[in-house]
């Protein structure tokens, strides 16, 4: 059995944590499938074929498990390792933020300005701090926010989300 | 017949539709030649512009993006060390130092040349093989339908991924993805938990921009060991001259190479799973063990970059013969395909050809038109794509994930595919940390609803559940389902007791 020191571990800790937890969430599902009316004009319901599949799933997520656990014992890391990891993914973090948030304000500020400020900020984040940069972020901002918006209306009549104030 | 093909050769050669393939094309050379940026995305970000298209018009742009695409990143493995793609992991080893040595438009040439040539043999096979295969795909019934699907799905897990059980895991939650919503035979709302978000179930195209794009660029702002060594000023310059008369007769005095090569890239083309990025490295491989100086492979010999961008240009032909003949998407990319006819109001399977010939023909015939505008695309504007290559990231990502919003609401038109869509997005970029592969996953979303209807009809057909095994049809592709389980079992093993043994040898 091979040991691994907690940085090396971190993967594989998390990856049979994913298993246990897709598995408890696959078994639940088949119990839900299970309990999804029968139909009077074919032998398989609604449920049985999910039923089969989330059973699969956390079948496959048990022996996964086992399998792992069996061949390495169970990784061992620490907190800290973990949190040194989700630092060192800080830029994921808070562009994943930025674009929930830009989602969630679109249908109320409209694609348009929802997009620019969207843009605007993430590529000032991102962007190495000199006064060119801001005005690059600020020229691509402004072009992808009313240029999609203008092109899908004018030439393909299709309209993205409009400002409900 | 010449009806259906003389409809498609004036659809696609309409000016208006050739002016629009000649940019799609440029967009997909483009696309690819962005490190991070995969020629999935770009066909992902197409579909919307082509939704108020006509289908044979809409299709021919998509394929004109795919055509480009897999030869883009042949520009940033040339001129930059780095494929674009994961399609052009093996260009970068002959292509690179050639560029280095001074010969960058040789470099790249040769390699437009190739995939030109591979694209043009793939098609051909492509005509050869998928109308055969379709009426006797038309045959099948659902028993070996089900089969069919549960064969491409073990191989799709078995090929894309460092760990087949993660593969078959992500496979199967792709299908249990699909399960959400109205069940496929009798409409019944299945899993929605109340949320009027789930009623009209998952939209597979939101599950894919989310899965495949969005984890992927959020990838591309983790921190990497090697940040700055490639920044833009590590381009290369040199003779940007294309050389072409030299090109032309290093590939056609040669052609046992290409031919080798690009028949490679279709085989594995037409196998579900196995794409671009392995037949690349693959035709690689075979063009040096069949060469008499296989030492000069590595320091910039023109029959490597010939083999691998040959290699990954012809899949798309192979890739096609699947989805054509049986309505089965062998990669991603092939997915966004049948999304983009299926959104159009055409049924995908193995009718297609028989009841939409003159589609099907106008397929042929774009990919032959961008194969060639590929080229003289590449030729023409090679130094523009230098300049390209220097997009810095903090614009891309932004702007690309931008045009994945777009994407995800022009589909239905519906907010609460964007709530999705961000929901998706965080899972895969999990998933992916977690090395699980997102392509068996993005498959099943795609095969899981033909899976299910199938098995339910062969229920409704006979409740006698043996028919699966006594079909012979079936019978053979459920053995091979398993064949192909055991073999990434086997091989899994013989590759890990390899390793072990020459760690072993080093630390002795």
């Amino acid at each position: 059995m091979e040991r691994r020191n907690s940085e090396t571990a971190l993967i594989p800790a998390l990856q049979v944590l994913s298993y246990f937890i897709i598995a408890l969430g696959a078994v639940f599902m088949a119990f839900k499938a299970g309990s999804l009316p029968a139909s009077r004009w074919e032998p398989m319901s609604a449920g049985t074929f999910p039923q089969i599949i989330f059973f699969g799933v956390a079948l496959l997520c048990g022996v996964a498990a086992v399998v792992e656990i069996s061949k390495q014992g169970f990784p061992r890391t620490s907190f800290n390792v973990a949190w040194r990891r989700l630092i060192a993914l800080k830029a994921v973090i808070i562009n994943l933020a930025l674009f929930i948030i830009y989602m969630m304000f679109m249908p109320v500020a409209g694609f348009i300005v929802s997009t620019f400020l969207y843009l605007a900020i993430a590529q000032l984040y991102l962007a190495p701090k000199k006064p060119i940069t801001l005005l690059i972020a600020i020229f691509v901002a402004a072009l992808f926010s009313a240029g999609p918006y203008y092109l899908f209306s004018e030439v393909f009549n299709i309209y993205l989300p409009r400002a409900q104030w | 017949m010449t009806d259906a093909f003389l409809i498609a050769l004036g659809g696609v050669t309409e000016p208006y539709t050739l002016l629009l393939m000649a940019v799609a094309t440029f967009a997909g050379i483009v696309a690819a030649a962005i490190p991070g940026f995969t020629i999935t995305m770009a066909i992902v970000l197409t579909l919307p512009l082509t939704f108020a298209m006509p289908p044979m018009q809409g299709i021919s742009i998509m394929l004109s993006v795919y055509v480009g695409g897999l030869s883009g990143g042949l520009f940033s493995a040339a001129l930059l060390g780095i494929p674009g793609t994961p399609s052009s992991v093996a260009t970068t080893f002959d292509a690179f130092p050639m560029a280095r040595q001074g010969n960058p438009g040789k470099a790249l040439s040769l390699g437009l040349f190739a995939s030109f040539v591979g694209s043009i043999i793939s098609i051909a096979v492509l005509i050869v093989a998928a109308p055969p295969l379709a009426l006797l795909a038309v045959k099948l019934g659902p028993w070996e339908y089900f089969a069919l699907i549960i064969f491409a799905l073990t191989v799709i897990a078995s090929l894309v991924g460092d760990s087949l059980i993660r593969g078959l895991i992500a496979g199967l939650i792709g299908i249990a993805i699909a399960t959400i919503g109205p069940d496929p035979l009798m409409g019944r709302e299945r899993f929605t938990f109340g949320f009027e978000i789930l009623t009209a179930g998952i939209p597979f195209l939101v599950v894919l921009i989310g899965m495949y794009a969005m984890s992927q660029l959020l990838s591309e702002l983790e921190p990497t060991k090697s940040s700055g060594q490639h920044s833009s000023g590590s381009l290369i310059s040199g003779d940007m001259r294309p050389h072409l008369w030299q090109t032309v007769k290093d590939i056609v005095l040669k052609p046992a190479n290409v031919i080798r090569s690009s028949l490679l890239g279709v085989f594995i083309g037409a196998v579900p799973g196995a794409g671009s990025s392995i037949s690349n490295l693959l035709a690689y491989d075979q063009a040096k063990r069949a060469s008499k100086h296989p030492e000069t492979f590595g320091k910039g010999e023109p029959q490597g970059v010939v083999a691998s961008e040959s290699g990954n240009s012809s899949t798309v032909g192979g890739s096609l013969i699947p989805l054509i003949a049986l309505g089965i998407p062998g990669s991603p990319a092939d997915a966004v395909l049948m999304a983009a006819i299926m959104v159009h109001g055409i049924s995908i399977g193995p009718r297609l050809i028989l009841d939409h010939p003159d589609l099907v023909y106008s397929m042929f015939i774009a990919m032959a038109i961008a194969s060639v505008f590929m080229l003289l695309i590449g030729i023409i504007l090679m130094r523009v794509f230098l300049r390209l290559l220097n997009v810095p990231k903090y614009i891309i990502v932004p702007v690309v994930l931008t045009c994945c919003a777009i994407g995800t609401y022009t589909l239905n038109n519906r907010l609460s595919d964007l709530y999705l869509l961000a929901c998706i997005g965080a899972v895969g970029y999990i998933l992916k940390k977690l090395d699980y592969p997102l392509a068996p996953l993005v498959l099943g979303v795609v095969l899981g609803p033909i899976a299910e209807t199938n098995l339910r009809r062969a229920f409704q057909t006979s409740t006698d559940w043996t028919l699966f095994f006594t079909r012979p049809i079936s019978a053979l592709l459920l053995t091979l389902a398993v064949v192909s389980v055991v073999y990434s079992i086997y091989s899994y093993v013989k590759q890990r007791r390899l390793i072990a043994q020459r760690l072993a040898a080093t630390s002795n």
